[in-house]
């Protein structure tokens, strides 16, 4: 056991030593630093658009210039012909034209395709609140008459449940969590797998082409060494994920005073969704990472030279963005049948599995069915990869993939046949 | 050596009717050989004679058909990895690693401590005249430079078994000397080496016993002046005034061929003729060099492998 430790250090000294493990830990935050940064410049620095309002009705322009987030009215242009000079000239973004009739108000608002955009909505409002107060002056109703008259019919979305007998009704907060997990699960999974796939397939390869293994192997077991490997970079990964959790919190407690974080985080309830992500979403979580690890280094097992690895992988990738499109057309669709049967196949239940959870299309036999599903699998696949790896990490030939495979399993069963 | 110590030494190693096949090659054919603790085997044989195999077989890499490997008089274990040392055919090491992590890497798989190993890597870099620091990357280093930095890395843990294969291939004479010196220096401390090698000078100057392999069959075992041995002496060098046609009319001579010393060498059918040989060349007196001996490891070898294609 000792001697499998001493792998498992010196292949994660290894790796959080290389440049690519700096770089890919740090390029996300980068990136999102990068994001933040634009981001709060623009946000900073676009002003309210300015515009004009031509009307006769001195009542309806006070109205509309009560609003000053969308944009800035200015006074001193009250004729068509001057605002469009305006507009001309780029001085206003654009110009609101208003006709009153007896029954109804129009507006026109008028803008060219390159000015800046203006929120209408809030205009639309104002016009409409104008509108429905004159026509129901007009036909002398009073204000509770007019209130019940703009009253709109309302309908409640009510999802239950059947668990057996009884009947569940959803809490919204807690779909809403499900879904963010779900999304959570399959993003993380894929962002990481598509990453370290490629590192675990290679460092299973690594040292096959050479006479390294050799003596590694005159000194530990096949077995030990194969498992070193594979927990050492699954130690690294571990690692990136607490680097992130560190730097978020960390971000979290300096930028928690910050508008711009206050407005983003505005309805979310931190605690809560940490508190959903550990349930269902993290066993599959953590089930998909080690099933998509096992995979690599089954990959990994099979090529003879490091050289080989990454094209060996390549076919994962795919499918591991299948699983991860799958997930978020299940979140559209979650009773498609298509759907259904994937979130069974062990290599797609972690990436839709959570989202039928999240939509409540499946009963709680039914995850444990695909968790035992895949773990089992998981289980299977391991015990093929250490297999392979077993007889073929002393076979030097550089032949092909399949050649390999074939080689490793001619191998293993005349070795198992002496046993 | 002393016969009442060779009395005294156990048997670590014993190869019992080992046989492997791969498809329809047979790489390894009843091979059977035995090491005592402070004994050095050499194997020698031509390429693909089956001494990798052998080798891979002894360190369990591969099963075989039939026959086994005891060490101390048990099947070689997971625990017994650590007194194991060997030296794979072409040498391995990590490019981008110091010297010095090397040797702590393949020294701690071996179950020894890197506090242990501290103190030993100077001298061993010494010992073997490594040329660069041991702090510097292995892919700096010149290939001779690397194989005894491998070297170090096969010996350092005073391992009990030690497996070379072709040691000594790669190395200048002045390296090679300190190679052997490392290796008899093992079997003083009683370890026992088995080496392959195609240099004959090697294994003639160090190995207590050889064996040869061909096509996976043993053709020689024994302590390599038994084998020449038995040969019989049946080549007299000799410095003499006679020419080639007199020397060739000489009793029992097949052949006379010359050194690049200019010592005429006798080929005879059968060692007795020396005898007779002696008495004539000597009949007028001193003569500087008679020496019959038995042919060369080099000369039974090309001839056991010669076999082969008859």
């Amino acid at each position: 056991m000792n001697k499998f430790w001493i792998i498992v250090g010196e292949v994660y000294k290894k790796n959080v030593k290389s440049g690519a493990f700096l770089s890919m830990v740090l390029s996300p935050v980068i990136i999102i630093a990068v994001i933040g940064i634009v981001a709060f410049f623009v946000n900073s620095s676009s002003e309210v658009p300015k515009i004009a309002i031509v009307s006769d009705n001195q009542e309806i322009v006070q109205l509309l210039k009560t609003d000053k987030k969308s944009y800035k009215v200015n006074s001193k242009i009250t004729t068509t012909a001057d605002a469009e000079k305006a507009l001309k000239k780029d001085d206003i973004a654009g110009y609101l034209v208003i006709n009153e009739s007896k029954s109804a108000i129009t507006g026109e608002f008028i803008k060219t395709p390159t000015s800046a955009d203006v929120d209408t909505t809030l205009m639309l409002q104002t016009l409409t609140a104008l509108q429905t107060n004159q026509i129901a002056s007009n036909l002398g109703l009073s204000q509770e008459e007019v209130g019940s008259l703009t009253q709109p019919a309302d309908i409640k979305v009510k999802t239950i449940k059947f668990d057996g007998d009884k009947q569940q009704t959803n809490n919204d907060t807690d779909t809403m969590i499900k879904v963010f997990g779900a999304y959570f699960v399959s993003f993380v999974i894929y962002m990481l797998m598509i990453y370290y796939s490629a590192i675990i397939a290679q460092e299973i390869a690594s040292e096959k082409g050479t006479r390294i293994m050799e003596i590694i192997l005159s000194s530990v077991s096949a077995t030990e060494h194969f498992f070193g490997k594979l927990v050492g970079i699954l130690f690294v990964c571990l690692t990136q994920i607490v680097a992130y959790i560190v730097m978020g919190t960390i971000a979290y407690r300096f930028g928690k005073s910050l508008d711009f974080v206050q407005n983003l985080m505005n309805g979310i309830d931190l605690v809560e969704i940490l508190k959903g992500l550990i349930s269902y979403s993290l066993i599959f979580f953590i089930l998909g990472m080690l099933l998509y690890s096992v995979l690599s280094a089954f990959l990994g097992s099979l090529v003879s030279k490091v050289e080989e690895a990454s094209k060996a992988v390549t076919p994962l990738t795919f499918v591991i963005m299948i699983g991860f499109f799958a997930g978020i057309y299940g979140m559209g669709s979650p009773n498609a049948p298509l759907v259904k049967i994937g979130s069974y196949v062990p290599l797609f239940t972690p990436f839709i599995m959570p989202f039928r959870i999240a939509n409540d299309t499946v009963s709680s036999g039914g995850v444990l069915t695909s968790i035992l599903i895949t773990f089992v699998f998981t289980g299977v696949v391991t015990y093929l990869s250490l297999m392979m790896y077993r007889s073929n990490v002393l076979v030097y030939s550089d032949t092909g993939l399949f050649k390999t495979m074939k080689n490793s399993w001619v191998i293993m069963r005349n070795e198992r046949i002496k046993k | 050596m002393n016969k009442f110590v060779e009395w005294g030494r156990r048997t670590m190693l014993e190869v019992k009717h080992l046989k492997k096949t791969f498809g329809n090659l047979t790489a390894v054919d009843d091979l059977s050989f035995t090491i005592k603790d402070g004994e050095i085997l050499g194997m020698i044989g031509q390429n693909g004679a089956g001494k990798t195999t052998t080798f891979r077989l002894i360190l369990k890499f591969l099963t075989q058909d039939s026959g086994e490997v005891l060490w101390n008089g048990h099947p070689l274990k997971k625990t017994d990895y650590d007194i194991i040392g060997y030296l794979p055919e072409e040498r391995g090491l990590y490019p981008k690693v110091s010297i010095e992590d090397q040797i702590y890497y393949f020294a701690r798989l071996r179950g020894k401590s890197k506090k242990e190993i501290k103190p030993l890597i100077d001298g061993w870099m010494e010992k073997f005249q490594v040329k660069g620091k041991k702090t510097d990357k292995v892919k700096s280093l010149s290939k001779g430079n690397q194989q005894k930095v491998q070297l170090i890395c096969t010996l350092i843990h005073e391992p009990k078994l030690v497996i070379l294969d072709e040691p000594f291939s790669g190395l200048d004479p002045v390296n090679a000397d300190l190679l052997q010196k490392g290796i008899i220096e093992l079997r003083e401390k009683g370890s026992c080496v088995i080496f392959s090698s195609h240099q004959m000078e090697n294994v003639e100057e160090i190995c207590d016993h050889l064996v040869m392999l061909r096509n996976g069959e043993m053709v020689l075992n024994g302590k390599v002046k038994d084998i020449r041995e038995q040969f019989g002496r049946t080549k007299i060098f000799i410095d003499s005034k006679l020419n080639q046609n007199e020397l060739l009319a000489l009793p029992g001579v097949s052949e006379v061929s010359r050194t690049t010393e200019g010592l005429s060498v006798l080929h005879l059918t059968d060692p007795a003729y020396g005898q007779e040989i002696f008495n004539i060349v000597t009949k007028d007196g001193y003569i500087p060099t008679f020496s019959q001996m038995p042919p060369t490891l080099e000369e039974i070898f090309k001839m056991k492998a010669g076999d082969l294609h008859e």
